[in-house]
C-alpha cells in the first residue's frame, strides 16, 4: 500500500484528489486594468467558464485558490497583491494575464512592478494586450494540467529514507525546503 | 537673406560614429544626433508670441481649432485694472490666451474671478517643468465658467530654489487633489493646503518623478518590492537587473 514507487494513496487517491481540485479551481480576480474586462469575459456565458469548473470568483483570498493578476502592477500595489497571495490557502496556482503582468509590457516606467514573477511565483503567463478570453480559458486549462500531473496526497504521506515532515504548518523535504 | 540654404544631407554620415555607441544604449535612449548636423524641416503650426492688436482675430481664423470659449478679452482687461502690475504677461498661442499671474496673488484672482466674473469651475491644475535655471516650474490653472461657457488659463511660474505656491483649496475646494498630484509628481509646495500628502507614490519615496531630472525607469532601490516568501525582507527593487539593463551610473558624470 504504502511504498515508493507509487501505492494506493500516491495513484488513487492523488488521482481522485487532483481532479476535484482541478475541476474546482476557484479563481480570485485580481483585476487591476483592462485586462480585467476579459477576464469578465471569461467567466461570463459567452465563453463560459463553468464548463471547466471556475465559474465561482472569489473575492475573498480565503475561499480561492487560483488568482488571476490582470493587468499591469504598481509597486505600490505589489505588496496588496503579496499580502493577498499570503492569504490564500495552499494548495494555490497563480496567472499572470496579459504582457503587463508577465513583463511590464508598454509601460516601462519607473511606477510599474517589471512582471509579477518579480515577488509571487507565477504558474501559467498569458501574451496579449489585453489576452481573449479563449488564452485565459487555454491558462485555466494548463493550470488544470498541471494539477493533474503534479503529486497532491502523496508527496505529503509518502515513506521514503528521508520522508517529509511537517515543520510550523509547513510540509517540508529532507533538505527542508517546501514540497 | 542670401544665405544658402543648409545642406540637406550633412558632410559627415552616421558611419562616422563610433560603433560601439550604436550598440550600447537602451531602447529608452534619445536618438544621437550631432546638433551642428541638424536639418530640421518641421515646425509647429503655431508659435508661442505675444498677443498683439489683431492677433487673437488672425489665430482664430486661421487656426480651425481655435474655440470661442477661449477668448475673454474683456475678463483679461478686468483682471489687469483690478490687479494692475500683479498680472503679468498675457499670452496667445493657437487662439488661447494665457495670463501669467504673480503667485503671491494666484488665490484672490481665482477669487475674483469666481466671485465677481463667474469662473465658478476649476477644471484642471498642472505643472510644467521648464528645467531652466530661472522660474523652473510653472503651474497652470484652467478655470471654467460653466454658465457663459468661457475658459481661461492662468499661469504661475515658481523658482526651482523655493517652489512654494500659494493654494486655491480655499476658492476651490475641488483643488485639493490636483494639488496633492502637483506635489507628488512635480514637488510643488502648496501654502495653506490642507492635507498636503502624497497621492500617487508611496509615502516614504523621496523623489517627484515629473521632475526632467529623474529617469524614465527609476532610481533603483528607491522602491521595494514585497518579498518572494511569506516571512522573507523587503527586496529592494529587482527589475533592471532582471532584464538586462543595469542602470547607468546616476553618480558619475560619464553617466
Amino acid at each position: 500500500m504504502f511504498s515508493e514507487e507509487g501505492g494506493f494513496l500516491t495513484t488513487t487517491v492523488d488521482s481522485v484528489v487532483n481532479w476535484a481540485r482541478s475541476n474546482s479551481l476557484m479563481p480570485m480576480p485580481m483585476g487591476l486594468a483592462c485586462c480585467a474586462i476579459e477576464m469578465m469575459g471569461f467567466a461570463g456565458p459567452k465563453y463560459d467558464v463553468a464548463r471547466f469548473g471556475s465559474e465561482a470568483m472569489r473575492f475573498s483570498p480565503r475561499q480561492a485558490d487560483l488568482m488571476i493578476v490582470a493587468g499591469w502592477c504598481s509597486h505600490k500595489m505589489a505588496h496588496t497583491v503579496r499580502r493577498i497571495w499570503d492569504q490564500m490557502a495552499e494548495p494555490k496556482w497563480c496567472i499572470a494575464q496579459g504582457a503587463c503582468a508577465s513583463t511590464g509590457g508598454m509601460h516601462r516606467v519607473y511606477g510599474v512592478v517589471q512582471g509579477i514573477d518579480n515577488f509571487v511565483p507565477v504558474d501559467v503567463y498569458i501574451p496579449g494586450c489585453p489576452p481573449r478570453p479563449e488564452a485565459i480559458i487555454h491558462a485555466l486549462m494548463d493550470i488544470q494540467e498541471k494539477i493533474r500531473v503534479t503529486e497532491s496526497v502523496g508527496k505529503d504521506v509518502r515513506f521514503t529514507a528521508a520522508p517529509n515532515q511537517l515543520v510550523d504548518g509547513r510540509m517540508l523535504n529532507a533538505a527542508g525546503q517546501p514540497v | 537673406m542670401s544665405e544658402t540654404p543648409p545642406d540637406p544631407i550633412p558632410a559627415t554620415s552616421v558611419v562616422a560614429q563610433p560603433i560601439s555607441d550604436a550598440l550600447v544604449g537602451g531602447p529608452d535612449d534619445a536618438p544621437f544626433r550631432d546638433p551642428a548636423e541638424q536639418t530640421q524641416t518641421l515646425n509647429f503650426h503655431f508659435s508661442p508670441r505675444t498677443a498683439l492688436a489683431g492677433e487673437m482675430e488672425r489665430l482664430q481664423n486661421e487656426n480651425p481649432h481655435a474655440k470661442a470659449s477661449w477668448v475673454v478679452p474683456k475678463v483679461i482687461a478686468a483682471l489687469k485694472e483690478k490687479f494692475g502690475d500683479t498680472i503679468g504677461e498675457v499670452v496667445g498661442y493657437a487662439g488661447e490666451t494665457t495670463v501669467f499671474v504673480d503667485r503671491a496673488a494666484i488665490a484672490e484672482v481665482c477669487l475674483f474671478l469666481r466671485d465677481e466674473v463667474g469662473f465658478d469651475y476649476l477644471a484642471d491644475i498642472g505643472t510644467i517643468d521648464l528645467f531652466t535655471e530661472d522660474d523652473r516650474f510653472e503651474v497652470f490653472y484652467t478655470l471654467c465658467s460653466l454658465e457663459a461657457t468661457k475658459r481661461i488659463p492662468l499661469k504661475v511660474r515658481a523658482a526651482a530654489a523655493d517652489p512654494t505656491v500659494p493654494t486655491v483649496t480655499k476658492v476651490y475646494p475641488g483643488a485639493n487633489g490636483h494639488e496633492r498630484e502637483a506635489w507628488d509628481m512635480m514637488g510643488i509646495r502648496f501654502d495653506g493646503h490642507p492635507d498636503l500628502r502624497r497621492i500617487y507614490m508611496p509615502e516614504d519615496f523621496a523623489y517627484h518623478p515629473a521632475r526632467k531630472e529623474f529617469p524614465t525607469l527609476g532610481i533603483p532601490g528607491s522602491l521595494p518590492l514585497p518579498a518572494n516568501h511569506p516571512d522573507g525582507e523587503l527586496q529592494s527593487d529587482p527589475f533592471p537587473r532582471a532584464h538586462g539593463q543595469i542602470p547607468k551610473d546616476l553618480a558619475s558624470d560619464a553617466g
